[in-house]
Parts: C-alpha cells; structure tokens; sequence
C-alpha cells in the first residue's frame, strides 16, 4: 500500500518534471500549465487568509497587480533584473498588505470582506487613471523577458526566457517553494496559532495569541505570495493591463480555494488545475454555442452556488476524507461501540 | 455650477437610495450581504425595455411589470441559493451571493449582449426630455422631477409599509431577533420571502430611472450600482432603512461633487473610499445601532 503510494508519488513528479519533452505536448499545453502555477501560488498566497484565518478577502488580485505593475515598470523603464525586482516587490506586496491589513485588525467577517472589496477597486482605478506611470487602459506591452547573466561577474554570458520552457521551470520552482514553505508554516507555531484564531479569536486571544501581530504577519505573508506571483505573470506574458486585476480575477481564486476546500493546501492547487483547465476548454467549447469565452464566468457561478450547496467543504477534503478520514473515524466508532457493549 | 451639481448629485443620490433600501432590508433580516441585488437593478431596467421595444407595452405598464418580475426574481434567488444555506457558515451564503451575482450577469450578457443598449427614446414621454422649470440658476428637467416624485412616493410607501403594516411589524420583528419571532408564530421563511420582493422591485425601478437618466444601459452596470448602493447602505447604517435614504443621498452628492471638483477619474473611487472611510471610522453608519460584531 505505502510502496504503491510512493511510486505514484515519484511517477507524478516524474511526468511533472519531463512534461515539456513529452510527445503530443505543445508549446500551447506547456503555456496552460504555466497558467497553473500561476494561480496555484495565487491560490495558495490567498488561502492564508480565508483557509487559515477565517478572514474573507474580496480584494487578494491587488496584490498580484502591485507586483505585476512593480515589475513591469522596473524592468520596462529601468532596466532592472527579475531577480532583483522579486524579493523587492514582494516586500513591497507585504508592506501594501500589512497598510491594508492594520486599519482592518479590528473588524471581521462582512467588513473586512467589504473593505478588501474596496481596496482592490482602488488599486484597478490606480492603475487605470495614472498614465504617466503606468499607460492606463493602454497596457504596458514589451517587457523584457526573464534572463539569467553572468554580465555582473565580468563573465560574458546570458540566457534570455525566450520561450514557454524555462518558464516552466521557474514556475515549478516557484510554486514548490511556496508549496513548501506554506506547509512547514501550517504545521509550525505559527500556522497552529491561525488556526486557533480561525477557530475562536476570543479563545485565542484568551491563550495568550496576540491576534494583532499573528494577524500582521498574515496579512504580510499572504500579500507578499500574490505580489511574487505577479511578477512572475509580468516578465512571462510580457503584457500588463489593469483589466487583469479586477474583482473576476479574486473571484477566480476564492473559487479555486474553496473549491478545493478552504484551508486545504493541497486542495488550493487542485483547484487551480482543475479551474484553469476548465477555463481552457470553455474557452475551445463555448464559441462552438455561439458564445463569448467571458461566459465562462457563468459556469463557475454555477459551480460556487452547486458546491457550496452540497460540499460546503470542498471537493479536495470530502474525496480525501471518504478514502481516509471516515475509515479512521469508522474504526474508532467501532471500537468505542465494543468498548460500551464490553 | 454648485448649485446645479448639488441638485444633479441629490437626483443619483436618490436613486441609490432605491438600491441600496434594498440591500438593507435583506442584511437586517438575514444579516447575508445580497451580491446579486445591483444584478437584480440591472434585470429590471433590462426586462422593461425588452417589454416596450419587443412586446410594444407602453412605459409605465412595463415598469410595473419589470418590478412584478423582479420581485420573481428576488424571491427565487432567496428560495434557491439562500434558504439552503441559512445554517451553514456565513462565508458559504457570502461566496453563493458571489456566485449568483455572476450567474445573472452573464446570463444578462448572453441575452443582450456585453454592449451598452440605448433607452428607447420613443417610449419616454416627450415632456421628460424637456425643462420644466428652472429654479434661480438650476434647471429641472422633466425626468428629473419624475425620478423625484417617484423615489419620494416611494420611499413614504416603504417606510408606511415597514412601521404601520402586519408584515411589517413582523420584518422588525425578525430583524431584532429570528428565534424569538418565530417563536411569536411568525412564518419566517415568508417574511424573508417578502422583504426580497419589496427589496427587489424597489431596485427594478431604480435601474429603469437610471437607464432612463444616463440613456444607456449594460449587463455589468449593475457590478458598479451595488457596490455603491451598498456603501450608502454601509454609510446610513446597515440594516437601518432611513441610513439607507440618507447614505444614498451622501453618497450621490459626495461623488457628484467630487467628480465635478476634484477627479472625474476617480468619480468611482470616491464611492468606495466613503465605503472604507466609514467602515474604518464608523463601523455602525450614521444613523446606525451600534451592533455587536458577529465573527
């Protein structure tokens, strides 16, 4: 049993690492997968929040948006290196979280869902309307690609991004690394401390857990992943537009995490496989109805109100919990029921 | 120019506070932030010209048969996605409210299309149109008193409804507390019923006078209309109906002045910007009760 998981586990990982050299692989199929990772990080950065803490957040693309356009302009106008701009714009994500999260420490529930709302209809007007900084509705097109160099050591070479491949590459290490790193978190002071708040604040706090500081550093951490994910998204498609960053797009993330099952890690970027996938065959099934590809938007309504209706807990959790969970809680029932009729 | 601004701020004004009345009166029952209200708003506005351009009803007709359609359609959406969820997370009931707000919006889309749809101009009385009169340096047009008249009228009827009737007492009644007015014999499920019905035709109309007003409709205006409706709910007080009439107002003036003397960019920003303001500052509104904060 344990051997056998291993070895779909490896086999996986296996198809993963070589799915760029597959045959019937295309540079289009590579690009979807890109996508993926894309919002799974998305989808894993947003989790902290509503997953850990019980915090709805209405407003996480604002972040990936303040990381997009902050690589975009730094590399387009100033000819900086994607790997100096990461940790800065992730910095400045955290920073934009922990001012958006410090007024809002005291409310929760509707409001702060409601004030997030707010915050990214601000940013999305920001971008819009500050045209010398960021050419409005015009986009920033032609920002320069990823590139590795040893120019800076006096060595004379270079590697420009020049197709899907390498992206593919950075995008996986991207997304592992915050795959990781969110899981030692869940399971660290830190992240038991998150639960207890998403569980009961007054108990928590009544424990001793500084809501304000374990909140700050919530709202920091899962800023600072959407920010990483949007520079990602800039230097990769080489286009930005403040139309990208707009309520949809949290949307489209919240769905994946509840999907998936809130507060689930695994089940955020199951949710981001199966809704990005989704959306690419919308995008081929849809025209053929005679519709526009934005109808999609339709059906993940649809899918929210169905599997809120009858998985409150996402797909993720409830397929998990009937292979394991229930035969573990089964087996207790049973021996509870022994030990009674002993 | 001020004087002139101010009264173009209160006319939007007022129709916000159409929309947002109903969102209020849905969070004081239920306390479930109602996403798919501004859809409802634009459903209306939509049904009424598709009754007078395709079906050749005459306007005030078809306005009454948009609200009647609008109630149906509020009431569904309550029966539908909302009664399921009244004892699941409130997270659950908000991320359905989400949903159904999309749903309505693309289906809005596939039956109209995603371009903006011009306001028949033949069916609106020629009288609208035209000045009526002009007070000092403001001038009134016809629509704009009609728009007066009816949001008034309407208004008074709401509040009559609300504190002089049966059903009325019984919407307070579930307002301060479902348990007990259940317990009080009140059939909750109904009255809930109701204040979807009144909530959702007060928007119809709201749409209607506004596509009348800025002569253009779309299947996302209602995206931005609830938004705003929604921080003049947030602004009066949420869950108190005379917060909804003034916050609307506020609100109406605010961004009509502030898109006339300080950004006309930023016209929007200026709705959520009160919204945040005041969530931060006055988290029970103007006129609200301070209430307790549910997690």
């Amino acid at each position: 049993m344990n051997a056998n998981k291993n070895f779909l586990k490896a086999a996986l990982a296996l198809a993963v690492l070589a799915l760029p050299f597959l045959p019937m692989v295309d540079d289009y199929v590579v690009h979807v997968a890109v996508l993926v990772m894309v919002y799974a990080v998305l989808a894993m950065g947003l989790n902290v929040l509503p997953g850990f803490c019980n915090l709805l957040d209405l407003g996480y693309v604002g972040f990936y948006g303040i990381g997009a356009y902050t690589a975009g302009i730094l590399s387009l106008n100033h000819d900086v290196s994607f790997w100096i701009i990461v940790p800065g714009a992730v910095a400045l994500g955290a920073l934009c979280g922990v001012l958006r999260g410090a007024p809002t420490l005291r409310l929760s529930g509707d409001y702060f869902a409601i004030v997030t709302f707010g915050f990214t209809e601000l940013v999305v007007l920001f971008l819009t309307n500050e045209i010398w900084l960021t050419r409005g509705p015009l986009g920033m097109p032609g920002i320069p690609p990823v590139a590795l160099s040893l120019e800076w050591l006096g060595i004379d070479w270079r590697y420009d991004f020049f197709n899907e491949m390498p992206y593919y590459y950075l995008g996986l290490g991207m997304t592992a690394l915050v795959y990781v790193v969110m899981g030692r978190i869940e399971d660290s002071r830190l992240g038991r401390a998150w639960l207890a708040i998403k569980e009961d604040p007054l108990a928590a706090a009544s424990c001793g857990i500084d809501l304000m500081a374990y909140k700050t550093v919530a709202f920091a951490f899962s800023a600072g992943v959407g920010a990483l994910a949007g520079c990602f998204m800039a230097q990769w498609s080489m286009f930005l537009s403040p139309d990208v960053f707009k309520f949809w797009e949290s949307f489209l993330v919240l769905c994946m995490i509840v999907l998936g099952g809130l507060g689930n890690i695994k089940g955020a970027v199951a949710g981001a496989v199966v809704l990005v996938a989704l959306g690419e065959i919308l995008r081929v099934v849809l025209p053929k109805f005679g519709l526009p590809t934005e109808t999609r938007f339709l059906v993940y309504g649809l899918i929210m109100i169905l599997i809120m209706r009858f998985m409150p807990g996402g797909f993720f959790p409830t397929i998990a919990a009937t292979s394991k969970k229930s035969r573990l809680i089964l087996d207790l029932k049973a021996r509870l029921e022994a030990g009674r009729a002993g | 120019m001020f004087e002139q601004q101010l009264f173009n701020g209160l006319t939007l004004g007022l129709i916000y506070a159409l929309i947002a009345v109903g969102y209020t009166m849905v969070y004081g029952v239920i306390e479930l932030i109602n996403f798919a209200h501004g859809e409802v708003y634009m459903l209306g506005a939509f049904l009424c010209i598709t009754f007078i351009s395709a079906l050749g009803i005459p306007l005030f007709p078809a306005i009454a048969l948009a609200m009647a359609c609008c109630a149906l359609i509020g009431v569904s959406i309550d029966r539908i996605a909302y009664r399921p969820l009244r004892k699941a997370p409130r997270l659950a009931a908000l991320i359905t409210a989400i949903g159904v707000s999309i749903f309505l919006q693309n289906i809005a889309m596939i039956i109209w299309g995603s371009r903006p749809v011009p306001f028949p101009r033949d069916a609106v009385p020629r009288a609208f149109s035209e000045t009526a009169f002009t007070l000092g340096s403001v001038s009134v047009s016809g629509l704009q008193v009609f728009i007066y008249a009816a949001t008034i009228a309407m208004m008074i009827g709401l509040t009559l409804i609300i504190n002089k009737t049966r059903v009325g007492t019984a919407m307070r009644a579930l307002a301060q507390n479902q348990v007990s007015a259940a317990l009080m014999g009140i059939n909750v499920n109904r009255i809930i019923a109701f204040t979807f019905a009144l909530g959702s035709s007060l928007g119809a109309v709201a749409g209607i006078l506004v596509g009348m007003y800025y002569n253009t409709l779309s299947a996302t205006m209602g995206y931005n209309a609830g938004v705003k409706a929604f921080a003049a709910a947030v602004l009066g007080g949420i869950g108190s109906v005379p917060g909804a009439m003034l916050g609307g107002v506020v609100l109406g003036i605010a961004e009509t002045l502030g898109a006339g003397y300080v950004s006309s960019q930023y016209r929007d920003g200026i709705g959520y910007a009160v919204m945040i303001a005041v969530i931060l500052l006055r988290p029970s509104g103007l006129l609200g009760k301070s209430v307790g904060q549910k997690a």
